[in-house]
Parts: structure tokens; C-alpha cells; sequence
């Protein structure tokens, strides 16, 4: 897989993975914000799951 | 002759540049190490909630503190930032915010921007300062769920606006009402108090807590020590907060986060005096150690709005007064039947508000910002005050309105009862069961993955 954004170190600005490619860019963007918000839905689940077993 | 002149330009030219660098590589180190400092603010949270409650909700207040960390950081990279750089004209973002946005070539490594990662870190932590502040106060019957919505709202949207109205150069508040506020008295410390303020209103007080008639019994920390020392690292890592506050110009003199000259000698000066009134203070009120070093939250924040240029006794009184007075705003609030577990209310919302009160009556006149900007004045401190104020409590009283209709704000009564570490994390806090009191001592059979 080829990551890296640029051809040479000389001159070059934005180094991180995936800098050159938007498109991948927005799609580890929109996984980290489903896992940070999915997590919290499932934080609720576990907590009305845990409730639910000490009536 | 005129080779000669060639090289000794060259020469110049790449002493000149390597000082340039030299000047950018130690701000990041600066900036570096008061958000490594900062940590010890969360760290400190941490012990002093887990602290302050008891036996059976140690180790689920410890998660909560540690959650509102974790969350903080890709939240306010998601959007925080964003919000910092384009809304310092009030609700409608400006284009040079742009640059916040996290798809941004500087939201990464880049070679060609040494500072936005650098600052982008130290503002997480004020973001996280914030949600710990609000964490204490909901201690031992908050939903996890609901609390990490609420941390978010404050963290990583609320504060942050504040911040960009009164914690900026351009900021409307100091641009139009001469709002001074260096060390953040009300951006962060007014806006977390009142927006905890707002949610105990929705979520009610501890089980026991109170009794049918209105009379409030002691809810009793099952470690008091752990609290305290909790507390003085909080202070440890405000040394890096209050450095975050302070801009460093390489090759110049420091400036405020105004654009105004200041030191970080001025810093030090205040912030000891501050918070050495502030122990005193309460001291001379409670004679409890747990106000007195709250006393010393309470100074630092009593001077935070004028650190930079307060005359360092001034600085004491101020502390000393902050220090004896918050703790009766503690009382007055149980009162009322609000149950504020570690007082984040009183020590934050009212020891914020005295500081940036206080910055207008006694630093009145000093220039803020650019220039025809009006300078720091009484009304513009009092209005600043009363947005912070409002700022904090609207969103913080509203959102968990909702969350409590949905069932996701309280933690039900039976379960308060019970203990929330039995039923929600998989290990215990003290399994040898060498500290007397209601340990729990049948297995644990709760849901693990909290």
C-alpha cells in the first residue's frame, strides 16, 4: 500500500498518510467519528443491559 | 572585497535561519511540556473523584474521569478546534476557520506548520480540564452514556466558544466590550461551574443525600487523603495550564493570548500569591483540609483574569478573599438541595466570577487588543461574566433536560443503592477488603466492557 503523499522530503509540507488522497482522508475521518459516537450508543446499551440485571 | 561580503551575507542569512528555527523548535518544546504538565490537572480529577466517593462507586467514578479524556481528544479534533478558529464573531463562523477543519493539510504532520498540532493539544487539554471539572460535580449517579454526550457539549463545543469570543484576539467580547480574561477565569472555570451547575439542577442529588424535610446529610469521601493530594495535583498541572496561556514569541517579548506584552514572570508571580490567599482563606473559614486546597483552586482563580498584570499582594487578597467566601456558597447551595459532590459549582463558577469581576475593578484602563478596541473596564468584565455564566448554564441545563427524558441522565435509585461497581465494572477496587466500611464483597457479576 502506498501511503505516502510525496516524492521527496525536499519541499514537502502535509507528510502525513494518505495526505494526498481526499477521498481517504474523509474515510478514517468518518470511521473515527462512528467509532467515538457508535461507542457512546453502546455505552448506553451496556448500562440499561447492567441495570436490567440487578432489579 | 565583495566576495567577501557575499559570504559573510550567506553567512547572515543562515545564522539567521538556524535562529528561527531554533526559536520555533523551543515554543513547541514550551507548549510541549505544559500540556504534559496539563495531564497532571486530569490526573489529579481523577484521585480526588474517586476520592470523594465512596467504597461502592470508586472505581466507576474513576472510569467516567478517564472516559471524558478519551473522548475529549478526538471530539475536539473533529470539531473544537474548528470552532476556536471560526467563531470568535459569535454564531456565524468566519473562512479563516477554515484551517481547523480536520481534513485540513495543518490537522497532521507538516513539515511547513510547527504550532497547530502544538496548540491544538494544549487547547484538548483545557477541553479536558473542563469536562473533569463538570465530572467531579456528578459523582456516584450519572449515566455514562449521558455523561459523555455532556462532557462532549462542554469540551469540545461549549468552553471553545467562549473561548473564541472572550479568549481570542479577535474574540467579540474583547474586541467590543474590552473583555480581559488571561488565565481563563471565566472561559473555562465560569462556563464549566455553570454548566455543571445547570445538569445538577436536572439530575438530582446522590441517594440520601437529603431528607424529607429538606435537611442534607454528609455524604462522606471514603478517601480523604486521595482527594487531597488529588487536589494538589491539579495545582502541579495548572503550572502548565497558565504556561498554556501565554504566547511565546521566538526572538521576542512574551505576549497575553491579547496580543498584549506580558512575562511568564507576572504569571508566577500571581499565581502563587493567588493561590497561597486562597489556602489561607479557607483555612481561616473551615479549618478542613479538603477547602483548603480546594481554597487554593479558588485563589488561583480568584487572580486568573489579571495574572499578568496584578500587583502580586493583590493577587493574595484577592485569594484570601475567593478562599473564605466560596465555601459559604457551598453551603448555601446544599441549601438549596442541590448536591454538588466536590463543589465544582462553588469553587469554579463562583471563583471564576470573582476573578473576572475582580479584573474590572482592579485592572480597569489597561489597553486589551488592538488598538481602538476599548480597554479593560468594569462593564465590560461584569458583561463578560454574565455571558460566561449564561454560556455555561443554558446549554449544560437544556442538554440534560433531554438526556434525562430519554432516560439517560440518572442512574436509577435502586442501583445508587446497590453500588454502581457491582453492577457495572468487572473488578473491584478493593478486593482484599482492607478498608472498613460497606465494601462489596459477593462476587462481581457485572457486564465487563464498561
Amino acid at each position: 500500500m502506498n501511503t505516502v503523499p510525496f516524492e521527496s522530503w525536499d519541499g514537502a509540507e502535509a507528510i502525513f498518510t494518505f495526505a494526498d488522497k481526499p477521498g481517504v482522508v474523509m474515510l478514517l475521518l468518518l470511521g473515527s467519528v462512528v467509532v467515538t459516537f457508535g461507542t457512546i450508543v453502546i455505552a448506553a446499551m451496556h448500562e440499561k443491559h447492567a441495570y436490567s440485571n440487578h432489579k | 572585497m565583495e566576495q567577501q561580503i557575499a559570504e559573510l551575507t550567506e553567512k547572515i542569512a543562515a545564522l539567521e535561519a538556524a535562529q528561527g528555527m531554533s526559536g520555533t523548535i523551543n515554543s513547541e518544546i514550551f507548549y510541549w511540556w505544559c500540556t504534559a504538565l496539563m495531564i497532571a490537572i486530569h490526573a489529579g480529577f481523577l484521585a480526588y473523584e474517586m476520592g470523594a466517593s465512596r467504597v461502592k462507586n470508586v472505581l466507576a467514578s474513576g472510569i467516567k474521569n478517564i472516559l471524558a479524556f478519551a473522548f475529549m481528544v478526538p471530539t475536539f479534533y473533529f470539531f473544537g478546534w474548528y470552532i476556536y478558529l471560526a467563531f470568535y464573531n459569535g454564531f456565524i463562523p468566519a473562512e479563516d476557520g477554515l484551517a481547523g477543519l480536520p481534513w485540513d493539510a495543518s490537522m497532521g504532520p507538516n513539515l511547513a506548520d510547527n504550532a497547530t498540532g502544538i496548540f491544538w493539544a494544549a487547547f484538548t487539554l483545557f477541553a479536558a480540564t473542563t469536562a473533569s471539572i463538570f465530572s467531579g460535580a456528578v459523582i456516584e449517579r450519572i449515566q455514562t452514556a449521558g455523561f459523555l454526550i455532556l462532557a462532549i457539549l462542554l469540551g469540545s463545543v461549549v468552553w471553545i466558544l467562549g473561548g473564541a469570543w472572550g479568549w481570542h484576539p479577535a474574540g467579540w467580547l474583547t474586541v467590543k466590550w474590552g473583555y480581559h480574561d488571561v488565565g481563563a477565569a471565566g472561559v473555562v472555570h465560569m462556563v464549566a461551574g455553570f454548566f455543571a451547575l445547570g445538569v445538577l439542577i436536572n439530575l438530582g442529588p446522590r441517594v440520601g443525600k437529603f431528607n424529607a424535610d429538606g435537611s442534607a446529610n454528609a455524604i462522606k469521601a471514603h478517601n480523604i487523603p486521595f482527594t487531597i493530594t488529588g487536589l494538589m495535583l491539579i495545582i502541579v498541572g495548572f503550572f502548565g495550564f497558565l504556561g498554556g496561556c501565554i504566547i511565546y514569541m521566538p526572538g521576542e517579548q512574551w505576549i497575553n493570548i491579547y496580543g498584549q506584552p506580558a512575562t511568564l514572570s507576572a504569571f508566577a508571580f500571581n499565581t502563587l500569591m493567588g493561590m497561597a490567599g486562597g489556602i489561607i482563606g479557607a483555612w481561616v473559614k473551615t479549618r478542613d483540609p479538603f477547602w483548603m486546597m480546594s481554597g487554593a483552586l479558588i485563589g488561583i482563580f480568584c487572580a486568573a483574569s489579571g495574572l499578568d498584570v496584578y500587583y502580586p499582594p493583590l493577587a493574595f487578597l484577592l485569594g484570601c478573599f475567593g478562599g473564605f467566601v466560596v465555601p459559604m456558597v457551598a453551603v448555601a447551595l446544599e441549601k438549596m438541595g442541590i448536591d454538588d459532590a466536590v463543589g465544582a459549582f462553588p469553587v469554579h463558577g463562583i471563583g471564576g466570577l470573582i476573578g473576572v469581576v475582580a479584573c474590572g475593578i482592579f485592572a480597569s484602563g489597561y489597553p486589551n487588543v488592538i488598538e481602538g478596541a476599548p480597554p479593560v473596564n468594569f462593564f465590560g468584565q461584569v458583561g463578560g461574566a454574565i455571558v460566561m455564566g449564561l454560556l455555561g448554564f443554558i446549554p449544560g441545563y437544556v442538554a440534560s433536560l433531554i438526556l434525562k427524558a430519554m432516560g439517560l441522565l440518572r442512574v436509577p435509585d435502586h442501583i445508587q443503592e446497590m453500588g454502581l461497581d457491582i453492577v457495572k465494572v468487572p473488578v473491584e477496587a478493593y478486593p482484599e477488603n482492607f478498608i472498613p466500611g460497606p465494601v462489596n464483597t459477593t462476587d462481581p457479576v457485572a457486564t465487563p466492557a464498561e
